[in-house]
């Protein structure tokens, strides 16, 4: 079903840094995440991801309520926090009251899930740490972010792969138009480990240290409120699951083909990562969405899975906001329609348009 | 808060159901289970628990499942995570009960996911080996692979929500999918929940001391805790309407839907048992019924000091000690993401057979309150509504109301 609803404030917390003009002129720039290289303690062999510098949280390290979580809430709490403060909202508990949260996440806590598991593995089941275990569950940061805000009323959570970010937007568009809501804070987060890169590596998706083949995966987060009013319309695609890689082809062209109705876009905000998902996406571009031009924002920070749609479309409503992509000429023709295309690792593909409220 | 939208026209109706649980495979032998109180805690030998508290846990019969549950032969079919086996299960029952029912979407509830292949692939670091099967897990560990299993076995290939909000989800699957059904954004939406057991999430509750190694007594003046179970349940939500005009049986109705979020602590819930009486609150709004209304209360009862505690005193405030009330986790154990699409379809199987299941091990109520327990045995009542109450870490509250389909 078609809705449209508007997006009113955008935020992130990415390895380029968290103000949203400071990381637009370096993706301006080609500015490229700085990598950093983490080792396997049980084998040696060496990961590289895309980490969020520390610093870029330092304001919530006081936080009472965050005093025991792991990086992922902290890039959460922040990203949610710079989308309101974007959105110029300060919640009271009167607005808070109309508020809801809707959160994307695919890899969740790892940090604590894999300290968690190593100490049942190796000290024994009996000296595993409570303090550990309820942050590895996947609400914890919508439940950190809850708190933070004062929201006593509708929080999901929803997991997926890359493309989960579009689905909780399309959550989000839904429960504003089935419950008594004014707004929805949609926020993805994410961190890494050496876990999670070794894992991704087994899967032949992650970028090997010294190569430029295959994802670079990284931290970071993404917020956007979604309201009735604001400056920039969005349309979300409800997302095709795809069971087969030779599928995913037809998932995408079916999902732009709903979204722009025969009405092209302008620019495209691509979810190509290095791996697979370039030359199917690429394709299913090139046959439906001629003449866009088309930017990768994960060429620049890598691939933050519950976090990555919705940092592209952070890009896109920040692309209509400057009528232009990163590092394109002024003089070029003003863009006024932007498609977010995502398809993940594990099945799934999702699409969104943005247009000039 | 969080006011209940504007009366709308569309009637919601479960037009089929599928349980796979401790209680049995399908619906038939479930409700046999749940008559006769049936304790389905077992010990847990799928892991060591020799250094845990609590070494038992309500489990599916895996090779039972396998075995009999009609799933199609797969070459790959050991790649699947019992998960996946689960859902696809519970599709079949399904499908069995309403052939013609075609999804345009799948909302659907977990807290875990594959967890026990992430395991195996951590295991696997540690022995420093690399089995061929560590893609297979990567890829089966997701939570949304086995919905996509499901999926791809019924076959449709509907858009899907994978809802984690802990040990609501699956509350929070029926009552979303019941809100886009009833605004009419969908006509068909299969809904419901699945977790299966895994060591971590096991020692987690253990290490919290959340769980016991004794038998679990919800409500119970001497409860000590909980067990945790697994599973895999599905409803069918569509359009009354619709389901009439093309003759699907119409099993019972959703008709309210509450959530509240309690921002107390990141694992106990407020004492004042505020978050309980909002969720409550907020589906009897929603299905414009008052507590008077309800004739039988599905409890999250997870025998907890905390959750009980906070529970039983929203449930006394809200409906004194007239309401039957009974925790189905005490045959069970807590199937966390699974648990309260499980819980609503005992609820419809409730309604439909007219009888109570029973809150078994149960030997006295908590001074705290007064509550109108369904002890140790279940009893043959006139059940035309019932709440079904889900609460979850990180302070997140689900209820729903089923009612008996009206004429």
């Amino acid at each position: 079903m078609k809705t449209t609803t508007r997006i009113a404030g955008l935020g992130w917390v990415t390895p380029l840094g968290a103000s949203l003009d400071e990381v637009w002129e370096r993706l301006g720039r080609g500015d490229v995440a700085e990598a950093k290289v983490v080792a396997n303690p049980e084998t040696g062999r060496e990961h590289i991801y895309a980490p969020v510098p520390l610093k870029t949280v330092d304001a919530l390290a006081r936080n009472p309520r965050l005093r025991r979580s792991s990086a992922i809430s902290y890039f959460a709490v922040a990203a949610g926090l710079a989308a309101l403060q974007n959105a110029g909202l300060t919640l009271t508990p009167e607005s808070a009251a109309r508020t809801a949260i809707v959160f994307a996440i695919s890899s969740g806590g790892v940090v604590y899930t894999r300290k968690f598991y190593e100490q049942i593995v190796k000290q024994g089941a009996n000296v595993a740490s409570p303090l550990l275990f309820p942050e590895t569950v996947y609400n914890a940061p919508a439940s950190h972010l809850a708190a933070q805000l004062g929201i006593d009323g509708a929080s999901y959570t929803l997991v997926g792969d890359g493309s989960v970010g579009l689905g909780a937007l399309k959550f989000a568009e839904q429960i504003l138009a089935t419950d008594d809501l004014d707004r929805v804070v949609v926020v993805g987060s994410e961190e890494c480990d050496w876990i999670l890169c070794e894992a991704y590596r087994d899967w032949r998706m992650a970028r090997r240290v010294g190569s430029t083949r295959g994802a670079l995966l990284a931290e970071g987060a993404a917020a956007v409120v979604l309201a009735r009013e604001g400056k920039v319309d969005l349309q979300v695609h409800d997302g095709v699951p795809v069971f087969r890689e030779r599928e995913a082809e037809a998932a995408l062209s079916r999902i732009y083909a709903d979204l722009l109705s025969g009405h092209g876009a302008d620019a495209v905000i691509g979810s190509a990562n290095g791996t697979f998902v370039d030359a199917i996406e690429q394709r299913a571009l090139g046959r439906h969405v001629k003449g866009a031009t088309v930017y990768l924002p994960k060429r620049s920070w890598g691939e933050a899975f519950g976090a990555s749609a919705l940092l592209q479309t952070v890009v896109a409503a920040l692309t209509l906001e400057h009528g232009l992509l990163p590092g394109m000429a002024p003089e070029t023709v003003k863009i006024e329609s932007v498609l977010v295309s995502a398809l993940g690792f594990n099945q799934q593909a999702g699409g969104a348009v943005l247009r000039l409220s | 808060m969080i006011s209940s939208p504007a009366p709308q026209p569309h009637r919601v109706a479960v037009t089929a159901i599928g349980v796979v649980s401790p209680l049995g495979l399908g619906c038939e032998e479930t409700t046999r289970a749940l008559r006769e109180g049936h304790d389905g805690v077992a010990q847990v030998t799928a892991f060591d628990v020799s250094k845990t508290r609590c070494k038992t846990a309500g489990l599916v019969d895996l090779a039972k499942l396998k075995a009999g549950a009609g799933l199609k032969r797969h070459r790959r079919e050991h790649l699947h995570h019992p998960a996946s086996l689960m859902m696809m299960a519970a599709a079949n029952e399904v499908r069995r009960g309403d052939g013609a029912f075609d999804p345009q979407l799948l909302v659907i509830g977990t807290t875990s996911g594959g967890m026990s292949f992430g395991e195996a692939f951590y295991r696997a670091q540690v022995r420093k080996k690399h089995p061929r099967e560590r893609a297979a897990w990567l890829a089966n560990y997701l939570p949304q692979k086995p919905v996509l299993d499901a999926e791809e076995a019924w076959p449709c290939a509907a858009p899907n929500q994978i809802i984690a909000n802990a040990c609501a989800s699956g509350t929070n699957a029926v009552g979303h999918a019941f809100r886009l059904v009833r605004a009419g954004h969908y006509q068909r939406v299969l809904c419901g929940g699945y977790d299966a057991i895994s060591e971590m999430v096991f020692v987690g509750f253990d290490s919290l001391q959340a769980s016991t190694p004794e038998k679990i007594r919800p409500f119970d003046k001497s409860r000590t805790g909980l067990v945790l179970g697994e599973g895999a349940a599905l409803l069918a939500l569509e359009e009354l309407e619709s389901a009439r005009r093309r003759g699907a049986p119409i099993l019972a109705e959703v008709t309210g839907y509450g959530i509240s979020t309690d921002n107390h602590h990141l694992t106990q819930p407020h004492p004042s048992g505020v978050g309980p009486r909002q969720a409550m609150e907020r589906a009897l709004l929603d299905a414009h019924r008052a507590a008077g209304d309800i004739d039988y209360i599905n409890a999250h009862g997870t025998a907890t000091i905390f959750n009980d505690a906070t529970e039983g005193t929203a449930i006394a405030e809200l409906f004194g000690d007239r309401v039957p009330v009974s925790s189905t986790k005490s045959m069970m154990g807590h199937s966390l993401g699974a648990a309260g699409a499980i819980e609503a379809v005992f609820s419809v199987l409730a309604i439909q057979r007219q009888f109570l299941p029973p809150n078994i091990h149960f030997r006295e109520i908590d001074p705290a309150w007064r509550l109108n327990i369904v002890a140790n045995e279940a009893r043959e009542a006139q059940v035309r509504r019932v709440i079904s109450n889900s609460f979850g870490f990180g302070g997140t509250n689900a209820s729903i109301v089923i009612e008996e389909a009206a004429a």
